[in-house]
């Protein structure tokens, strides 16, 4: 009995020892700040010097109408860019996966290629791509599909278009391979099944694929839903700083912005983070719910 | 009947079409980039695909203001020596957590996922001030430091270790082996794909982040790829076919060894999905 209980503590203390190189470094680098950030907020900074301000930041912030607008971003791309995303990766997976079979493997590798690139290096080449006298411009007008350039940048509207495309190309087909995951799962004999029974390849879509495949579309959703929250190496480089004039202003590049370009005001900048917890939380709160619900 | 197979082939050729147009659509930067790098900068912008004969004086023109090599090495160093500590770091707590289960560790657990939620921007704030406090800015340390130990890295593998059966531990135990033994001679060899995955996610993350490298590097010598990149577009005037050439250099690593390693990359790109 003692040597087992020795020995249990022996295995005990081993557990400790296995985590602890990853606790120092979580108390470093994620608790320390968290706690310090309680202390960041209530200052006021100026130059070198800071004041205590309180809840003052708070105050600020409700008055502050391009963070809010910013944010408004944040949702507007969810809103749009997500959902188009999502669609085309599955009917893309689907197509892949049924219509044409025999190519299948090529084509997932190649609509899988643009996420490989770097956020900052396909920012860049968006960037020139879209130029106002650029590559899209001249070639959709050599085609006629337009008559004059578009100011893919220089235009508030195609500002915004400009993000969800690129955001589109980089995405699609990184979600599409979680469908074709998906797909893989149902089992081929229901379809056979629904052949049989006279089933349209349509009805057998929506009344078969369609539903089996709502967890993966959840999933995506979700994922997706967290990378749009936190937008920044795009609106800050393919759209010059969120331009133009905040066209494409994201919560995360104006916090950047307070803090590194604007005014240095870290206090100011942790009290806008703060925002962002608060719906990252609420989001994630959401997520458990839905795809917990799912799964039971 | 007729009709029908007719009716479906010409479907097919226009679904065949719509996704050769998509295949085209999505391997077209690449090739942009690559063709990019030879031209004239004024081609680049007005975006002419005829390879161009100045890829080497783009190259002495990027080269003469900025040492592009530097960054590249940067950026694989920091890269490397991230993968390194954090698959120690994180496959220990890990397995840790998993195969030494307590109630005291579990609820550590709990709150390791909790932080998970928060987001990055939320971070980086106060970390920043931390930083420079502890006078590492400017520095790849200052980079390489607080992206050692990652929650979801710990929380993939433990999903992955979940899968070791402990019966192999014990026997080993029987034998006479020591706990870290076991850890290091049985447990890494035998999941190689799932180490190889962490890896791969682990790499990919250092080398394309932008946001935090942003804050901690001032000075060219220590900059990044994707800090290169960024300085270059704001600079005064663009050296479009210079530009292109550091684009290349950040995208064909990658893109080598998702080739070289499609199945651990997909794997590992997708985290945890199982």
């Amino acid at each position: 009995m003692l040597i087992q209980n020795k020995y249990h503590r022996y295995l005990n203390r081993t557990g400790w020892l296995f985590i602890i190189p990853a606790l120092l470094f979580y108390a470093v680098f994620m608790l320390y700040p968290i706690f310090s950030s309680l202390f960041l907020v209530t200052q006021k900074w100026k130059g070198l010097t800071r004041e205590f301000v309180g809840l003052g930041n708070f105050v600020r912030m409700f008055h502050d109408m391009i963070f809010w607008k910013a944010l408004g971003h944040n949702f507007l791309f969810m809103f749009i860019q997500i959902p188009l995303m999502v669609f085309l990766a599955m009917i893309i997976a689907v197509v892949l996966n049924q219509g044409i079979r025999r190519f299948r493997g090529v084509f997932r590798t190649i609509y899988f290629l643009p996420c490989v690139t770097s956020l900052v290096a396909y920012s860049v080449l968006f960037r020139i791509l879209l130029q106002t006298n650029g590559l899209l411009n001249n070639l959709m007008i050599n085609l006629r599909i337009i008559p004059e350039s578009i100011a893919w940048l220089n235009d508030p509207f195609w500002a915004k278009m400009t993000i969800i495309i690129a955001l589109t190309w980089r995405w699609t087909g990184y979600n599409m391979v979680f469908f074709l995951v998906g797909l893989q799962n149902i089992d081929g004999e229901i379809y056979e099944a629904a052949e049989v029974d006279g089933a349209s390849k349509k009805r057998q879509f929506l009344s078969i694929t369609l539903p089996l495949l709502v967890p993966v579309i959840l999933f995506s959703l979700v994922t997706s839903t967290n990378g749009t929250m936190q937008l920044f190496d795009e609106p800050n480089i393919l759209t010059n700083e969120g331009g133009p004039a905040n066209a494409t202003m994201t919560a995360a590049l104006y916090i950047y912005r307070q803090a590194f370009v604007l005014n240095s005001d870290f206090g100011y900048a942790s009290a806008l983070s703060y925002v962002m917890v608060l719906i990252a939380g609420v989001l994630a709160f959401i997520q458990i719910k839905v795809l917990g619900d799912k799964k039971s | 009947m007729i009709v029908r197979t007719r009716r479906l082939s010409i479907s097919r050729v226009l679904l065949m079409t719509l996704f050769v147009l998509g295949a085209v659509i999505s391997l077209f930067p690449f090739i942009w980039m690559l063709v990019g790098s030879t031209q004239n900068p004024n081609d680049v912008v007005r975006g002419s695909l005829r390879p161009g004969k100045e890829f080497l004086l783009n190259w002495e023109k990027i080269n003469s203001t900025y040492n592009v090599l530097r960054f590249f090495f940067n950026s694989m160093k920091i890269a490397l020596v991230t993968v390194a500590l954090g698959i120690v770091v994180n496959s220990l707590a890990a397995f840790g957590f998993e195969k030494y289960r307590s109630k005291a560790r579990d609820r550590v657990f709990g709150v390791l996922l909790l932080t998970l939620v928060v987001p990055q921007m939320a971070i980086v704030i106060p970390l920043f001030k931390q930083v420079a406090a502890m006078r590492m800015l400017n520095q790849h340390i200052a980079i390489i430091l607080p992206s050692v130990m990652s929650v979801f890295i710990i929380f993939f593998l433990r999903q992955n270790f979940k899968m070791f059966p402990t019966e192999i531990m014990e026997a080993a135990r029987v034998d006479g082996a020591a706990e870290g033994r076991i850890f290091f001679s049985i447990v890494i060899p035998s999941m190689k794909a799932t180490f190889a995955s962490a890896s791969i996610y682990i790499f990919l993350a250092q080398w394309n982040s932008y946001l935090w490298p942003l804050m901690t590097i001032l000075s060219d010598e220590v900059k990044t790829l994707p800090i290169a990149m960024s300085s270059v577009m704001r600079s005064y005037t663009i050296e479009y076919g210079g530009l292109m050439i550091l684009v290349c250099i950040s995208t064909f690593p990658i893109l080598l060894l998702f080739l070289a390693m499609q199945r651990q990359f997909v794997q590992g790109l997708m985290g945890s999905i199982k």
